[in-house]
């Protein structure tokens, strides 16, 4: 009924989507139809006993046939909602799996490159809420709208010949229905719209303050806070209702029209069988159907909520959908066996943000080598080990491997020769062993046992209560950070990467893990060329080379003894 | 039901509200279900003096549905105000009443609740809370009061009819959304869990997007989305079938209730018993009444989960809470010499994180605690803070802190907790936590010793910036020295510092950590630091390491 101008696109999007699952819909308008004609021959039935009983004084035996034919067309009717009912949730269904499959692997495809800025929390909420969140609209929406749209013209047409006068009322203040709640409806939305923060704010304030609890304890603000609870609470009363007053018109205007609606057409048929020129069946159908007429148009007012909650969904998923693939990705060369020897050649990327991004850096890491990368937080660490191992392409320069340009490799191909240890390393919530194979699930028993040696994990994995086949449940509960680290490294170390890059591997471990992390860093770097992000000392001893960022250039590439040597003099 | 009860009772003082808006749903179906009964004799009434040329006097009935017409609308409009009125003064009622029972039990307790899921949790049983009178007690009580009103209105036309609606009115609004909510509940539970775990698959998915291209397993989790995702529809569409019953249902008892009037009724004006008019008003008000039956399985269907979210809120808030208070404090301690004597403590019973802890820190002087991280570093802050219990003694200037009220202590103590929790308000609001009567200076002081002072006035709103819900719209390291500055503010001799510096810089860390030595030797406080961070040290005259308790 209203489309406002922004909500077209989501809602043109929304209509493809059904447009797929149309043969579901047309059932659902042809199971509506059948309902309409069965409301009809309940009201005709109905008046037709009245007639009988009334005017011309039958006993019960003339409408007991009546009775039970009563009976038959309310099973027909029932069943054949709860067949429609059934049509459209499976309607829903059928669009809620294939755009959740589509639109989580449409993320996948973009990956971190196409993603730009989108946070993963609202993303998660998009892939799992989101997708359901669009339901309603196929399943009450839609056919409430193809309902109103029928049904009434359909009830119009059987009721004028009965008395075209009470067929004028109907026809007349139907469309005053959805006039007059769109006025209202847009109303009360800006007036909640420019309310909606506030409003949300005070709605979370009691949970705000519960999960603050112990700092309010803390600064004995405990008792001063409870005294605000009351006077949050009255506003947040009186805010929401001057919004509702507004909103509940809406509902107000189509009761109206409606039950006034209704009220008129029992006088004007009264008053017509008071005079004797129209049978009380013919009377009485009519005034049945009037409410029968009204239905479907409220209906169509009430799902209004549904239909918005659709394409608030709808639009968060259609633009995500119709994001293009990330370019710079369709390379096909295989790169050549062995570590590699990687160039970085005047490259810039700053994924429209200020801190963090690279400019003009130019880096070279010969092939075996190991090579520290460091520098203040936001010079650009983190960026330039994400375009080494292609999850973003520069946006100037380039990167050169053996030669060869980065974007020229086929992707797949590259990723197979490296691994990443980020620092939060991923762990899926199943077996230590199906972690360690998720980037090679043919290793042997052997290779695993070694992985784990060189990464100094065999002691406490075999402590785990059933060693490598441990649950390491949700994100990896269970063991220490250091102890996950040393696990990404083994899973790194058994990948047969040939180019490594880790970012900060020891970041907030305590010494002993560090030194153990150090040392497994060490083992790993033996035959492959290593990038590793890091501050720490225990680190910088074991690499070859340390490159220094500032402000998103490489400012100087030295050797460890002459990093270390002025710091310590600091120290 | 004695949850509901209690329920009742805490929203006792808008009982007028709440009644009026009950009165009000009574009302508005009497005023549709007397309209279409009042319109259905006016019709058969003109219709029998059309036929017969009996006058009828039209006058009564014709204005009666007007007034009806109005008053069912303007009721409807009345009722939907004032419900929601009631509503949100049950909410105000309601809030108080938690927030001072839920305060002596943090955080020990609430972390417990749910699982731990405790803003999850909480949010979806405060909110079920809050609409129990719109959702569960205003449409239980309108729907039968007024069913049981219409079957007295027909039983005094025809008795008949009344038991005929009776039973179908009992089927129709009570035992079908009985065996709705019985059909619902193995679909409804395992779409649930299915739908959790698809939740936690998409997190790790995406969570973990950059390894998982690199380790070649992107469409080995598309695929396990992708089977999980066809199995939550295919529970939904089976939940959404069980609730379609509903509708048919009401459908098919309406037009059988319906049919059994007719004849009941049709038998009595055979014999005489009442006019034939009367049949029409008899049918049409049955019709109508369905209506009242039909807020009932709405009701019925929030009720359960409405009664297990009270149940989960009065079980917590009648829990005793973890830290009993001292009734008769003790005399305020002389100095602020903190010492642990042998000292044991434990999250949960049973499993001794600290063990047999002992250390002193001279008044004036500062201690940083270091170690492995779950050695129990932030335990020793809770038990300082009265959060959690402990054996042993921990004296305070030679008084036992168990001896002391709460209050006395903790107004000699401010603190930097492990997870500090923003508010959803401006960073000043946050900072004034920790004082609320603190002069400019004192904050500007608190700010520059935090470092906040260069990013606060780099922010166009400055001071008025909002920090989002839970500090979302704030970095963790600002997070964290938002946290720094309202524990510098409170300005208390003893000051426990749980890792000031997480998330933090390099530079920045340099910076506070050397500001708070300084602030240290200028306020002769007592300090507290636990950290495994090297930076951390230098904040400590003494350190000390935690090891594992063997």
């Amino acid at each position: 009924m209203d489309s406002t101008p922004k909500n077209t696109g989501a809602e043109r999007w929304l209509f493809a989507e059904a447009k797929k699952v149309r043969g579901l819909l047309f059932a659902v308008v042809a199971l509506s139809a059948v309902i309409g004609v069965l409301v009809v021959a309940q009201a005709r039935l109905l008046a037709t006993a009245c007639q009988r009983v009334v005017i011309q004084g039958e006993g019960v035996e003339s409408v007991t046939s009546l009775a039970l034919t009563l009976v038959l067309v309310a099973v027909g009717r029932s069943m054949f909602s709860w067949i429609l009912e059934h049509r459209s949730s499976a309607a829903a269904a059928r669009v809620k799996q294939a755009v959740r499959s589509r639109l989580y692997r449409k993320i996948q495809a973009l990956g971190p490159a196409g993603l730009g800025g989108s946070d993963t929390a609202s993303l998660i909420e998009t892939v799992t809420k989101g997708v359901d969140e669009l339901e309603p609209y196929f399943t009450r929406f839609l056919p409430h709208a193809v309902l109103a749209a029928l049904l009434p013209l359909m009830f119009l047409v059987i009721i004028v010949p009965s008395e075209w006068r009470a067929g004028l009322v109907l026809l007349f203040s139907a469309p005053c229905i959805p006039f007059f709640m769109i006025l209202i409806g847009r109303g009360s939305e800006k007036l909640h719209r420019r309310q909606w923060s506030r409003l949300s704010r005070m709605a979370g304030h009691l949970l705000d303050l519960v999960q603050g609890l112990p700092d309010l304890i803390i600064f004995g603000a405990a008792k001063r806070e409870a005294a605000v609870i009351a006077r949050v609470s009255e506003e947040y009363r009186s805010a929401t209702m001057s919004v509702l007053r507004l909103a509940f018109l809406s509902a107000f205007a189509l009761e109206f029209f409606a039950t006034v609606g209704t009220a008129v057409v029992a006088v004007i048929v009264g008053f017509r069988l008071l005079s004797g020129n129209l049978s009380l069946g013919e009377g009485l159908f009519v005034l049945l159907m009037a409410p029968e007429f009204y239905l479907p148009l409220r209906n169509l007012g009430l799902s209004y909520h549904a239909r918005m909650q659709g394409v608030a969904a709808a639009e968060r998923i259609a633009p995500l959908l119709a994001t293009p693939d990330p370019e710079g990705f369709s390379g096909i060369l295989l790169p050549s066996p062995g570590p590699p020897a990687v160039r970085f050649e005047g490259v810039s990327f700053r994924y429209g943000g200020v801190r963090g991004g690279v400019s003009g850096a130019d880096l070279e890491l010969p092939a075996g080598s190991c090579t520290a990368l460091v520098g203040e937080s936001g010079a650009g660490k983190s960026t330039l080990a994400r375009l080494l191992i292609g999850l973003a392409r520069p946006e100037r320069g380039r990167i050169l491997i053996n030669g060869h340009d980065l974007t020229l490799l086929a992707p797949d191909a590259w990723r197979s020769c490296l691994a990443w240890v980020p620092q939060a390393p991923y762990f899926t919530s199943g077996t230590v062993r199906e972690n360690l194979l998720l980037g090679r699930p043919d290793a042997s028993e052997y290779e695993i046992s070694d992985a784990l040696e060189a990464a100094a994990a065999t002691q406490f994995v075999s402590r785990l209560p059933h060693g490598l086949d441990t649950i390491l449940g949700e994100q990896g509960a269970g063991l220490s950070g250091g102890e996950l680290r040393r696990l990404a490294l083994a899973r790194a170390y058994l990948c047969k990467a040939t180019l490594v890059v880790l970012d900060e591997p020891t970041a907030g471990l305590d010494p002993e893990n560090e030194r153990l992390v150090g040392e497994a860093l060490a083992r790993l770097s033996m035959g492959r060329t290593v990038l590793v992000i890091s501050h720490r000392e225990q680190t910088l001893i074991h690499v070859d080379r340390i490159a220094e960022m500032v402000d998103g250039r490489i400012d100087r590439v030295v050797s460890p003894f002459e990093f270390l040597k002025p710091s310590e003099a600091a120290a | 039901m004695n949850h509901i009860v209690r329920f009742l009772k805490i929203s006792r003082p808008q009982r007028v509200w709440m009644g009026a808006g009950i009165l009000l749903g009574i009302v508005v179906i009497a005023a549709n279900t007397m309209l279409m009964a009042v319109s259905g004799w006016f019709i058969a009434s003109m219709a029998v003096s059309g036929v017969s040329g009996v006058p009828f006097n039209y006058f009564f009935p014709s204005a009666s549905i007007r007034f009806l017409a109005i008053a069912r609308t303007v009721g409807r409009y009345a009722e939907r105000l004032v419900t929601h009125e009631a509503t949100f003064r049950v909410v105000a009622e309601l809030r108080v009443w938690l927030f001072s029972r839920f305060e002596p039990l943090a955080p020990a307790c609430l972390e417990r609740y749910a699982g731990g899921d405790v803003a999850g949790t909480l949010r979806s049983d405060v909110d079920a809370m809050e609409t129990f009178y719109l959702k569960v007690v205003a449409p239980l009580t309108v729907g039968i009061v007024s069913c049981a009103a219409g079957l007295l209105f027909l039983a005094w036309f025809s008795p008949p009819s009344a038991l005929v609606m009776l039973f179908f009115l009992v089927i129709a609004g009570i035992g079908l959304p009985l065996l709705v909510r019985r059909l619902s509940v193995e679909p409804g539970r395992k779409s649930a869990a299915l739908a959790a775990e698809l939740r936690s698959r998409v997190t790790e998915g995406l969570q973990g997007i950059e390894e998982l291209i690199l380790l070649g397993a992107v469409d080995r989790q598309a695929d396990v989305v992708d089977r999980l995702s066809a199995e939550v529809v295919a529970e939904q569409e089976r939940l959404g079938r069980v609730n379609g019953l509903t509708f048919g249902g009401m459908a098919l008892f309406a037009g059988v209730g319906v049919a059994g009037v007719m004849l009941a009724a049709s038998g009595q004006v055979a014999s005489h018993q009442i006019s034939p008019p009367h049949l029409v008003m008899l049918l049409l008000f049955s019709a109508a009444i369905f209506e009242a039956a039909g807020q009932l399985p709405g009701a019925f269907h929030h009720l359960p989960a409405a009664q297990e979210s009270a149940r989960r809120i009065f079980d917590l808030a009648d829990a005793p809470g973890p830290v009993p208070d001292t009734p008769v404090p003790c005399s305020v301690p002389a100095d602020m010499t903190l010492v642990f004597r042998d000292v044991f403590a434990s999250y949960l019973p049973g499993k001794a994180i600290l063990q047999n802890v002992s250390l002193k820190v001279p008044s004036g002087s500062s201690l940083v605690v270091t170690g492995s991280s779950g050695i129990g570093k932030s335990l020793m802050i809770e038990i300082l803070l009265r959060f959690r219990n402990y054996q042993g003694s921990i004296t305070l200037g030679g008084t036992e802190i168990s001896d002391l009220s709460k209050e006395t202590l903790l107004a000699l103590i401010s603190a930097v907790p492990q997870r500090p929790y923003l508010f959803n308000g401006t960073v000043r609001d946050n900072i004034m936590v920790g004082n609320f009567s603190a002069s400019d200076a004192e904050l500007h002081s608190a700010l520059v010793d935090s470092c906040l002072d260069m990013w606060v006035s780099g922010l166009p709103l400055g001071l008025d910036t909002l920090v989002g819900c839970n500090g979302s719209a704030v970095s963790g390291g600002e997070a964290r020295r938002i946290a720094l500055a309202r524990a510098l503010l409170k300005n208390t001799p003893i000051l426990l510092l749980d890792e000031p510096t997480e998330g933090l810089d390099a530079e920045t860390e340099r910076t506070v950590v050397t500001r708070l030595s300084e602030r240290f030797r200028r306020s002769g406080m007592t300090l507290l630091v636990v950290s495994h961070r090297p930076a951390c040290l230098l904040l400590g005259e003494q350190i000390i390491q935690l090891n594992p308790a063997t």
